[in-house]
């Protein structure tokens, strides 16, 4: 079931809202600089 | 078909499917269910006399739903074997028997309601995956009417209209009169080459599908006129170009431009399009009778529980992606596995014959040689290491390791030759039990101090792996696309290779930043090894935020073989990064984890005492 959260970029520090399934992994990239190191800083 | 239903050394079970797949290259165990036919198919003769008696009517799904067919019923003409099925879920003389005419029918007494599905188990050596494709359904696409206008049809229902066989016997009608169309629009890319409806692929076949069938038209109703509507021809094989020329000669109207609305006139039934041609920027009203969508391939909607039984991975076109694009074009990434037809891409006959005849032959290569040849890229147990948890079993893509068994005292079991050297249990093992041959705990290990040796604070440790980001950062170099060389690459297979303890040794020996670099999820060559890079990946996030170090030190990128210049940007990025970072959080990072251990390594003492007492009672 597909949830809302916050995820963060750790390469320009760019925070968004975003789907995600738990424990599902998923290839995201930043909306603003294209970078995969996105992290899930938490629910919306 | 009928060459392989007579060949003696071909044993063709149609009407099944395969419910379990275990074991590897040479050793495949198969579970496959035949499903009743309730007739039985060696005295069926194919007279048709049941078919006569059967009193049910339901829509003929190979004839696009356009004609009917019985509730015994053969699946197409050219079916083999040639012998008849009872659709069980609308025959009316089962369970209780409320009808039986075709018992009475069958002379040969063929026909058996208590038939049962038999599963058949088999050991092969070799698979070839050849279940073909699904054609886009454009209700979706309200623009173009279909199911709101009878005279808007698919190519497919085009194909079965124009077809000897199909349900006019070749006669070519319009389906609300029965009447020849005297004009035909077709629309090219429907369901295909679209970010709108998330398919951006071609689909190979439709032009060259729409080019045969206006010649086709041309041929037999000469006074029948064709339009095409296109984003672009692409008339790409042997003799293609020839074909388009002699279809535009034929007198068919090529308009280069997609039709942004269809409408019908409620009396005659004919519809009309609005389209801009994009070769003079105008709008016009087209008419036509009949309007054709030449409507794209799609991978088959029971795709994915075959992938999993097979572990197969697909692209993000939902195709089953191939070892390698251009060296193994015809092999799964699971060995003894092989592709032909739709299954791997949109591909036409010719494409399909030749792929099937290279997959047949690099099949038999395996099964003619009797042994199998593998890379010694491979994971190795240690039995005296491993505490059971069965952690390397349930991550292995491959399913190359058979679980541990605590209560047997059975260690984990890796099959060498269903390895494909992905490195991801040894990643995994929390008791460094596997270790991957050439890519060894040690060796990793010893490349890291050896970049890091020198000015630490100067350098960017970067693992990549072998098939997409290292091979990113060849064509790099090929293109002369420029990166700063302090970024050190190290080499592994996979990106599941790259375990915890190499990104915390980099940060413990003064690296700045870290960065973990595979494929993309739909490229990854290890089918889903590439997750558990991601998951790992996130855990170090964690980790070192509760140690009070910036996660930013650890960066993740997914870079293709085939992007280069991101290979170049992703560097340059990350070199900005590096030098941001000061002497201080460097030295800081590495107290910590030097307190860490220290920490780590007393809780271990104190386990290790703890179960003293007990070994020795």
């Amino acid at each position: 079931m597909a949830e809302t959260g916050t995820f963060k970029c750790l390469r320009c520090g760019h925070e968004y809202e975003d789907k995600y399934t738990p424990k599902v992994p998923q290839e995201r990239s930043c909306p603003k600089c294209g970078s995969n190191s996105v992290r899930r800083i938490g629910p919306k | 078909m009928m060459d392989v239903g007579r060949h003696p050394r071909i044993k063709l079970m149609a009407y099944s499917e395969i419910e379990h797949v275990s074991g590897f290259i040479g050793n495949f165990h198969v579970k496959v269910r035949k499903k009743a036919r309730y007739v039985d198919e060696s005295e069926c003769t194919a007279c048709n006399d049941c078919v006569k008696d059967c009193p049910v009517i339901v829509p003929d799904e190979y004839q696009q739903g356009l004609s009917s067919r019985k509730a015994i019923y053969i699946q197409l003409p050219q079916a083999v074997p040639s012998a008849y099925l009872i659709d069980m879920e609308n025959c009316l003389g089962n369970n209780p028997i409320a009808c039986g005419k075709c018992l009475d029918a069958c002379e040969k007494k063929c026909i058996d309601f208590d038939m049962q599905d038999e599963i058949v188990n088999l050991e092969i050596g070799t698979i070839i995956v050849s279940t073909g494709m699904d054609v886009y359904d454009p209700t979706e696409m309200d623009e173009f009417g279909y199911r709101s206008f009878e005279n808007v049809i698919t190519s497919m229902e085009f194909e079965r209209l124009i077809c000897a066989s199909g349900p006019t016997e070749g006669h070519f009608v319009r389906p609300t009169d029965h009447k020849l169309p005297k004009k035909i629009a077709f629309i090219q890319c429907v369901g295909s080459r679209s970010e709108k409806l998330g398919r951006n692929y071609c689909s190979n076949i439709c032009c060259m599908n729409t080019i045969k069938d206006t010649l086709l038209l041309a041929d037999h109703y000469p006074e029948v006129e064709s339009k095409v509507f296109y984003i672009d021809i692409r008339a790409f094989g042997k003799g293609f170009e020839d074909l388009y020329m002699r279809s535009k000669e034929s007198g068919v109207n090529y308009i280069r431009g997609i039709p942004g609305d269809v409408w019908e006139d409620p009396e005659t039934k004919s519809l009309n399009l609005s389209v801009e041609d994009t070769t003079n920027g105008k709008v016009r009203i087209h008419e036509a009778d009949m309007v054709v969508l030449s409507v794209g391939v799609e991978p088959r909607k029971d795709m994915k529980p075959l992938q999993q039984l097979l572990t197969l991975s697909s692209n993000a076109d939902g195709f089953l992606l191939e070892s390698h694009p251009k060296l193994k074009p015809v092999d799964s990434p699971t060995r003894g596995i092989f592709y032909a037809g739709c299954v791997e891409s949109p591909k036409d006959v010719k494409d399909s014959v030749t792929q099937a005849s290279a997959a047949a032959s690099r099949a038999s290569i395996i099964l003619n040689a009797g042994k199998v040849t593998i890379e010694a890229i491979t994971a190795v147990m240690d039995p005296d290491k491993c505490n059971f948890c069965g952690v390397c079993s349930r991550v292995c893509p491959y399913h190359a390791i058979e679980p541990a068994d605590k209560k047997s005292g059975t260690y984990p079991n890796i099959i060498q030759a269903a390895c494909a050297g992905c490195g991801t249990c040894a990643a995994e093992c929390t008791m460094d039990a596997i270790s991957m041959r050439h890519f060894t705990d040690a060796q990793m290990i010893s490349q890291i101090d050896s970049i890091l040796e020198r000015n630490p604070m100067e350098k960017v440790v970067a693992f990549a792996c072998n098939w997409c980001s290292y091979a990113g950062g060849d064509l790099a170099g090929t293109c002369r696309v420029q990166y700063p060389t302090n970024i050190q690459l190290i080499r592994t297979m996979c990106s599941g290779r790259v375990d915890e303890k190499f990104v915390i040794h980099a940060f413990k020996k003064g690296a700045p930043i870290v960065l973990v670099s595979g494929c993309h999820f739909s490229d990854c060559h290890y089918i889903s090894a590439v997750q558990w890079t991601q998951r790992r990946v996130e855990k170090l996030w964690n980790r070192l935020e509760r140690l009070g170090i910036r996660p930013e030190r650890l960066q993740l990128e997914w870079i293709s073989a085939a992007e280069g210049q991101r290979f170049g940007r992703v560097m340059r990025a990350i070199e900005e990064m590096r030098q941001k970072v000061t002497e201080e959080e460097v030295k800081e990072t590495i107290e910590i984890l030097k307190k860490e251990e220290e920490k780590e390594r007393a809780k271990k003492v104190k386990r290790e005492a703890a179960l003293q007492p007990a070994a020795a009672v």
